[in-house]
């Protein structure tokens, strides 16, 4: 690397850092404090009986309860311990980061003067019909197929600790008597865990996005030639979305600025990016198998490129 | 490894990230990473990181129960998903580095692919505007002091903005102003090397997110020197013209001269 490559690498690397880890932190003490005193079966509670209902109401939480995508994966991991199912789990992982009033704001705010309304709207209906779509999806699979192996062994013994102690007493097992701030030892200890094993991935994400963000990395020049291009913009602008690693509050603002594409295409940019980047890849290793991560991957990178140029070819229509 | 010792390392590394964060709040660099919305959060989760990283290492020894009982089966809410020594050089190796190399500002190279060089569009000039309060003609003489010279005091990103706005480019083209901005040398239709660039860096969030906004200088002749990147403030007359069939923001300068860094990267509406 040559100075000037360290010292841009240095700058871009340590912006993200600042920018990303209080949000980590946040949801890693959210996800320790949960881990200890939250009930098992609590959020199974505030879901509707049906799984599919459940899946739709999951969708929606983060309106109720805004988290970017750095901060979510280790909500949703530790609720899933929690007895939150894997599909709901899921939903709320991908649809939070969209469907927030902070993200769309933020969208609106940028937007101002390129049909703000519009493009807010369907970031956040875009947002939503993906996450339940996977949601669906993730129903009907095994969980062996969909999460990574040490968690669904994790969750497995969670819930055979349940069901021995059930059979034995009757009782949940849960909140017994603090003895003497054990728990809040118990808790700090697990979200320092979780910020450990989270940051790891953090860090390793954003040294691949610094390397792009700056140039570094080779391969930005070609993306204007498809700006205009009805299917490779989008496509270019979910691997840019992808490379960029760009938080959910703040995305709009350098999606407003590609000016020379297509509407469609800052639309898939604006979806794809928050459901996945670099980052959130080695993010989502903690706690979704490879396989699945990968199919993930293709999968919303074809739903979320068809169904906006698709959106975009209705609104044209109907202007 | 031990319970124990994996705490005491989680801790370690825990806590460089707090330093990092704190020293860079404390010292005022952080200014130059992130937008002010974003300051005190980084602060406060600096100080959150220290709390959480000192109450685990205080603690490390002592006997914890989560309160939740688990069977038969071993207890555990702490093993990671890689060895630890593993984890903390992953976790502080960049860190270190980045802390090492870090000049607080990108090179000219990485500044060109922020838009240093770029010709402001409507599109970009209306999205930068939108993240400002408005100004109108009318009030450029309430809100813009003019300095000793008779110039008023105009922010690059209006002088950059206006290019994309059909009445205010109108009420300041052939307006007398002064601005400041960074430095750097002019390397796009300027055959007889009488024209420089002056930037500043557009934090939306963070840096990695930001944008360079520059306008031309146009001397007529050479041009004074300066260092590059270094801070200059100019004087002289306004003008938009149609350079290669697009807008172009050039100060016609009359005066530049070497003026103090600002507190912060990010723009405020007037000087």
């Amino acid at each position: 690397m040559s100075p000037d490559s360290k010292q841009d690498f240095a700058y871009a690397f340590l912006s993200i850092l600042f920018e990303g880890a209080p949000f980590i932190l946040l949801g890693t003490l959210m996800s320790g404090f949960i881990d200890v005193y939250l009930p098992a079966g609590t959020m199974d509670r505030f879901l509707p009986r049906s799984k599919y209902r459940a899946v739709l109401t999951a969708g929606l939480l983060g309106a109720v309860f805004p988290v970017c995508e750095c901060a979510v994966v280790p909500v949703i991991r530790r609720l899933m311990k929690k007895g939150l199912p894997v599909s709901c789990a899921l939903t709320y992982m991908l649809a939070a980061p969209i469907v927030n009033p902070i993200t769309a704001l933020s969208t609106w705010k940028a937007f101002q003067g390129q049909d703000a309304a519009m493009m807010t709207s369907s970031r956040l209906l875009l947002g939503y019909l993906i996450a339940v779509g996977v949601g669906f999806i993730v129903l009907k699979l095994p969980l062996a197929s969909v999460l990574k192996a040490r968690l669904v062994e994790s969750l497995e013994k969670e819930e055979a600790a349940h069901d021995h102690h059930h059979d034995h007493d009757g009782c949940c097992g849960h909140d017994r008597a603090d003895e003497g701030g054990q728990k809040l030892v118990a808790a700090f200890r697990s979200a320092m865990k979780d910020f450990v094993d989270v940051a790891v991935y953090f860090a390793i994400g954003v040294t691949i996005t610094a390397l792009f963000n700056t140039g570094i990395a080779p391969g930005a020049q070609w993306l204007d030639s498809l700006a205009t291009h009805q299917a490779a913009a989008p496509a270019a602008l979910m691997g840019l979305a992808f490379i960029l690693s760009l938080c959910s509050t703040s995305d709009a603002f350098i999606a407003a600025t590609l000016a020379k594409f297509t509407w469609g295409a800052k639309l898939a940019f604006l979806v794809f990016g928050p459901m996945m980047d670099v980052k959130l890849l080695f993010l989502y290793q903690t706690v979704l198998s490879r396989r699945f991560i990968f199919w993930l991957a293709v999968g919303l990178f074809f739903a979320i490129g068809g169904i906006s140029i698709f959106w975009q070819q209705l609104i044209l229509e109907s202007k | 490894m031990k319970p124990r010792p994996r705490r005491i390392l989680f801790s370690i590394a825990v806590l460089l990230w707090s330093a990092v964060l704190l020293y860079f709040y404390g010292s005022g660099r952080m200014n130059k990473y992130l937008a002010p919305d974003f300051r005190l959060i980084a602060f406060c989760g600096g100080l959150g990181l220290a709390v959480l990283a000192l109450f685990n290492l205080l603690t490390c020894g002592q006997s914890a129960n989560c309160g939740h009982d688990h069977g038969d089966e071993e207890h555990d809410h702490e093993s990671g998903d890689m060895h630890p020594l593993a984890a903390l050089l992953l976790m502080m190796l960049p860190v270190a580095l980045s802390v090492a190399w870090t000049k607080d500002e990108y090179s000219v190279s990485a500044l060109s692919r922020k838009g240093l060089y770029d010709t402001p569009s409507a599109d970009s000039s209306r999205f930068l505007s939108s993240a400002m309060p408005t100004i109108t003609p009318e009030e450029i003489g309430k809100t813009h002091p003019k300095s000793a010279g008779g110039f008023y005091q105009f922010s690059l990103l209006d002088l950059f903005f206006a290019t994309g706005d059909r009445e205010l480019q109108t009420a300041i083209d052939g307006l007398k102003v002064e601005t400041e901005g960074r430095w750097m040398d002019e390397k796009v239709r300027n055959p007889n090397g009488s024209r420089k660039r002056l930037y500043r860096l557009f934090l939306t969030c963070c840096a990695a997110d930001s944008k360079a906004i520059p306008i031309v200088l146009d001397f007529g002749k050479m041009p004074p020197e300066f260092p590059e990147n270094g801070w200059v403030k100019v004087s002289g007359i306004m003008r938009f013209p149609l350079e290669d069939g697009e807008l172009q923001p050039v100060l016609v300068a009359d005066l530049a001269e070497a003026s103090k860094p600002p507190d912060e990267e990010s723009f405020r509406r007037n000087p």
